[in-house]
């Protein structure tokens, strides 16, 4: 079940792939992708190339996929690890969810942080009082890290 | 991408496409929403997401606890599905009843209700009060209230079943009334 559904999601990807990201497995292991996506235009991430790593659990779709950023990011929500914050890949995950629609979700945190739930809580506080330093604290990051 | 070069490209001919090479139209409009093949037992929930029985059915047994529609994350659960028969299938069958099986009620036997123990309030008033410590799962104990559930009336009155049975009434009144107020103090 969750090599067919993860083949058929591959397959849709090549027909139909989500705009500024692409995804697909590292080796013969279809249980283990790379993904990457473009910094959204209208965020200080914009020029970067960020890489991801997903997991697959042997019970996906049931369980969530493990998603990890393996590019550095300065972002309230993404933290040392590139653990993501992110409801739909914990208790917010359904089975009807794709990768493609979990990259475009990443796509949005990147434009809109959410710092009232934050994993990294000084990035938050930068984010919420001080707009300037944050854009270019992302800005810097990206540029050092992701181009 | 354009149509016609997707049509044109060699590449973009997957199996499905050969299974169905001129239903380009109905593409996904009844895959199950869990496995993204086209549904094989299908069941429809009421707010109208279409699921393989077996994959909803392992979705609600993964979160027993917050069944919601994968789509729509509106409640749903087993007996809020409902199962669709196509034409073609001989022998056409809820597919709820397979795979696995529902499972079974909760009832005890008779010898069980031993531990519930009854007082009528005498006359032909079908009041009971119903005490027991119970095995189910979900309870350490259970109270109930029943009105006239069927069980069998008092017996005859001045009978030495009667006796026994308001003696018995009695003893177990009293237990009740102990544990009941064991529970407020605890």
């Amino acid at each position: 079940m969750a090599m067919k559904r993860i083949q058929k999601e591959l397959l849709d990807l090549g027909r139909d792939p989500p705009c500024n990201c692409s995804a697909g497995p590292v080796g013969d292991d279809i249980f283990q992708w790379q993904a990457t996506i473009l910094g959204p235009a209208d965020s200080p991430y914009q020029g970067g190339v960020f890489f991801l790593t997903i997991t697959f659990p042997s019970d996906y779709p049931f369980k969530p996929p493990k998603v990890a950023f393996s590019t550095k990011i300065y972002h309230p929500n993404i933290n040392s690890n590139g653990s993501i914050c992110l409801d739909i890949l914990r208790s917010q995950w359904s089975p009807a969810l794709t990768i493609s629609k979990v990259l475009l979700s990443i796509c949005s945190l990147l434009t809109d942080p959410n710092p009232d739930d934050p994993l990294v809580p000084e990035i938050a506080r930068m984010f919420k009082t001080n707009r300037t330093e944050y854009n270019r604290l992302a800005k810097e990051w990206t540029a050092k890290y992701a181009e | 991408m354009n149509g016609e070069a997707s049509s044109s490209s060699p590449q973009s001919q997957t199996e499905d496409d050969k299974k169905s090479p001129n239903d380009d139209d109905q593409h996904g409009t009844y895959e199950c929403n869990i496995c993204l093949e086209t549904a094989n037992d299908p069941v429809v929930s009421m707010c109208g997401h279409l699921f393989c029985w077996p994959c909803v059915h392992q979705w609600l047994e993964t979160r027993p606890h917050r069944q919601t529609c994968p789509v729509c994350k509106a409640g749903i659960s087993k007996d809020k599905v409902i199962p669709i028969y196509g034409r073609g299938n001989p022998n056409p069958q809820d597919p709820r009843e397979k795979l696995p099986p529902r499972p079974a009620g909760q009832r005890s036997e008779p010898e069980a209700t031993n531990l519930l123990h009854n007082f009528g309030f005498g006359g032909d008033s079908n009041f009971q009060f119903s005490f027991g410590i119970g095995a189910f799962p979900f309870g350490m104990f259970a109270s109930t209230l029943n009105f006239n559930d069927g069980r069998p009336g008092p017996p005859q009155p001045n009978s030495p079943q009667q006796a026994e049975e308001q003696f018995l009434s009695k003893v177990f009144l009293w237990v009740a009334i102990i544990f009941i107020f064991w529970l407020l103090i605890a």
